[in-house]
């Protein structure tokens, strides 16, 4: 036999070998990767294998949105629907968002304690004819959740943290973040702020002799763009975010707003004696306050030059640059991560979640002890295969293949950079243990019935014992295809591996099996 | 050597029915579990905090069970520590503030390993999903069945022993008081693709090759209880340690397809050779 016939009729073993090797390439080759942007990804420990929460530490939060949605709604003005709607229920306007979409216009609101017929009448007063009213928002609303809670996590340097939808069979909704090597804390925290800014003029007015102070909303958060990072005043210390108004009718309309108000003035000038700690503040003078999430945090002073641009004849519309200062380091980069992210339409609901937290060591220990479990299971399966055959040329082979099995899929998983939980170490148990068992019916079929002398007499056997294979498959993946549908958590990871497990197994590992065995029992 | 051999049994001795009595009988029995269940406590299983709800906390401590039951403001449902590690305990609360909880926990000076907490209606929709998992898989796996055979007799034996195949686990968590999870919902669906495997075995062998009817059966009983065993033999060991470890999910499936494969050999080997048996020399003939 040739080397070339020799390796046309064993194909289904070089087929298993070249993935095996594109495997152990994926596997331990650094960068070998095809997984989404892998600069945000570092992999841990000698391989490329990603690692879940569960094995590697970190937390994940599952949580539904808290709102309610009037579908078919008409009316003629956002703004003015948006108002009128969170005005009649005693909300902010940020909990209301009305909107128009080629196929459906909506009014949401983002409040759980607003009440169905509460939100009912209130569209009422504000004359919106609307169809039914269902608890969930709209799916443009989630989508900008999701990307605003993408940004903040990258933002914030959470490494591998990642959002996602997920829907239950019974139709609710849930947004899911995962956040690698954080306590659950820290994580709430980041996705729990609305993170709505706003800069508030703060100014006395003289009113009948006497002074009052008027507090008046200039430029939304929504208008500002950040600088790329948080700066320190060489001079002062004081830590920074560089901003630029993005647009022109914003800056006209912030810079005709204080120049009404005085802030052009030359008392007005470096004059603000506003301090965001104290409680009081009674005279502070012409303040600049950052509200974060309706909670004021700085009130700045305004210089000369700054406040000059702002007259009618200044420059402010062609340069709307300018500073907002933080109390502290820590602030300022919240700031930031504020401005950067945008707003977050509507709050989650973490009354109604899952959350799910594990301290690295725990997760170390997982890893070690997951892989114990899976090395002794596979030893329990040589042994009890090999004590029935008695023959380790047999066994051998079947106990190799199966394991082969387990190494696609591992290489697989490193380079899809699919991160590696409990439940897909089970997956791997229960790939070891179809394979095994379909191996021994390869065996059997092949070798009971009498000596095996041709070619021929083997590809007839190894057919009909195919059979059952194919069969037994096929209900496996039709099984376990629910789960790695359903959004049952941690069952995704096992179900999907299984499938994938069953899929390498009858296509290229058990045919290969087919090929050794050949080897071993007919050229005898 | 110690080999496994597959003994010959003798199955002209037994009638058919002789043969479906037992099987039958313990499908009764559980059952039975399974429905007084489900009249005293509302559900044939207990459900776990997946699904009904609550907190769970793996805390490391030298203090005692005691003192972490005090410890919390609320009274843990459950305190259990892991065998193979030194003080390290799993403890169980029904829906809390699981922030508060490692808070207090925190306070008394316990690490907390890992906590999770699920609210019940989450739990609630999970439970839907889990039930609609599991019929989804029987009927997907019943269809294939009866496309496979396409006769009648042969597929409903592979139906019913793999609804026996679930249904004796599902009574025997009642008995040794084993929460239904999302690993035994795991272990249940992988039960479906495990135990048809020797039934179509059994089918095949006996239906679609030529043969006098018991040397088929020995042959197919030869591979099928080898594959069984095998199965068995890793579940067992995978169930064991990972309960020495304390990781749960593992250990639930193990020990479920212990019992599910366990019921799949008497079920295979009994009930469905017993239908089998009749159908190829009475059934067909009529």
């Amino acid at each position: 036999m040739s080397a070339l016939s020799a390796i046309r009729s064993n194909w289904r073993v070089v087929m298993l070998v070249i993935l095996l090797l594109l495997s152990v390439f994926a596997l331990f080759v650094p960068g070998a990767t095809v997984g989404d942007d892998s600069a945000n990804v570092q992999s841990d420990g000698p391989t490329n294998l990603q690692y879940g929460i569960e094995l590697d530490g970190g937390a994940r939060i599952r949580a539904p949105v808290i709102g309610m949605t009037a579908e078919d709604a008409e009316f003629e003005n956002k703004a003015q629907v948006e108002r009128d709607v969170a005005t009649e229920l005693g909300i902010e306007t940020i909990d209301v968002s009305a909107s128009r979409t080629s196929d459906a216009t909506t009014v949401e609101v983002f409040d759980e304690n607003v009440s169905e017929s509460e939100f009912e009448s209130a569209l009422a007063a504000a004359n919106v004819t609307h169809g039914e009213i269902r608890n969930g928002v709209t799916a443009d609303t989630r989508q900008t959740i999701v990307e605003v809670l993408d940004r903040k996590i990258s933002e914030s340097g959470l490494a591998g943290g990642t959002v996602t939808q997920s829907t239950t069979a019974g139709g609710e909704r849930y947004i899911v973040v995962t956040a690698p090597n954080r306590d659950r804390e820290e994580l709430r925290s980041l996705i729990q702020s609305r993170g709505e800014v706003r800069i508030d003029a703060l100014y006395p007015e003289q009113n009948n002799g006497s002074t009052e102070y008027r507090q008046e909303l200039v430029l939304r958060g929504e208008d500002i763009d950040p600088a790329s990072t948080v700066k320190q005043d060489e001079r002062t210390g004081e830590y920074f975010v560089s901003v630029t108004v993005n647009n022109d009718e914003a800056a006209n309309e912030m810079a005709t707003t204080l120049d009404e108000a005085g802030f052009t003035n030359r008392q007005a000038f470096s004059n603000c004696q506003y301090d965001a700690q104290r409680e009081n503040n009674t005279d502070p003078g012409y303040c600049l306050l950052t509200v974060v999430d309706n909670e004021t945090v700085y009130g700045a002073g305004v210089r000369r030059d700054l406040a000059t641009s702002w007259r009618p004849d200044g420059d402010f519309t062609r340069d709307p640059q300018f500073r907002m200062t933080a109390n502290t380091q820590e602030e300022a980069r919240n700031l930031h991560l504020s401005l950067q992210a945008g707003r977050l339409p509507a709050p989650l609901d973490f009354e109604q979640a899952q959350t799910q937290f594990v301290e690295p060591s725990l997760g170390d220990r997982f890893k070690t002890n997951s892989l114990i479990t899976g090395i002794i299971a596979v030893i329990a399966v040589s042994l009890t295969v090999y004590l029935r055959y008695g023959n380790a040329r047999v066994a051998a082979p079947m106990v190799v293949t199966a394991l082969s099995e387990v190494v696609i899929l591992l290489g697989f998983s490193a380079a899809i950079q699919y991160p590696l939980d409990l439940s897909v170490i089970a997956g791997f148990i229960a790939v070891i243990g179809t394979g095994v068992d379909d191996l021994i019916i390869i065996a059997d079929g092949v070798m009971s019935e009498g000596d095996v002398n041709s070619s021929r007499i083997f590809q007839n056997r190894f057919r009909k014992a195919f059979w059952v294979i194919g069969a037994a498959a096929a209900t496996t993946i039709v099984a376990m295809s629910p789960l790695a549908v359903l959004s049952l958590g941690q069952l995704q990871g096992f179900a999907i591996i299984t499938i994938l497990g069953v899929l390498v197994g009858v296509l290229v590992t058990r045919p290969a099996y087919g090929d050794i065995l050949r080897a071993l029992v007919t050229d005898r | 050597m110690v080999e496994i051999e597959v003994p010959e049994i003798d199955y002209t001795r037994y009638t058919n029915r002789q043969l479906a009595a037992i099987p039958l009988a313990v499908l009764a029995v559980a059952l039975a579990i399974l429905l007084g269940w489900y009249l005293f406590t509302g559900a044939p299983v207990d459900p776990g905090t997946a699904f009904t709800g609550g907190a769970e906390l793996t805390i490391q401590t030298d203090q005692s069970e005691d003192a972490i039951r005090t410890a919390f403001d609320q009274e843990p449902s459950n305190v259990r520590s892991i065998r193979g590690e030194e003080d390290t305990y799993i403890v169980e609360f029904p829906p809390s503030d699981i922030g508060a909880l490692e808070s207090q926990a925190d306070d008394a000076g316990f690490e907390v390993l890992s906590s999770s907490s699920t609210s019940p209606s989450f739990g609630s929709q999970a439970q839907t999903e889990a039930l609609y998992g599991v019929v989804i898989a029987f009927v997907g796996m019943s269809v294939l069945a009866f496309a496979f055979f396409r006769t009648f007799v042969p597929s409903i034996a592979i139906v019913i022993s793999a609804f026996s195949d679930i249904v004796i686990p599902l009574a025997l968590m009642n008995v040794f008081g084993i929460d239904l999870t999302l690993g035994t919902i795991a272990a249940l669906l992988m039960l479906i693709g495990y135990s048809v495997d020797s039934d179509i075995l059994l089918n095949n062998h006996i239906l679609r090759r030529s043969g006098e009817f018991y040397d088929s059966t020995y042959r197919a009983m030869r591979t099928g209880v080898t594959m069984t065993l095998t199965s068995i033999s890793a579940m067992a060991v995978m169930a064991i340690v990972a309960t020495l470890f304390g990781i749960d999910l593992l250990s639930d499936i193990g020990l479920i397809l212990v019992f599910g494969l366990t019921a799949d050999l008497m079920n295979t080997y009994m009930l469905n050779l017993s239908l089998l048996r009749w159908y190829k020399f009475e059934g067909v003939a009529r």
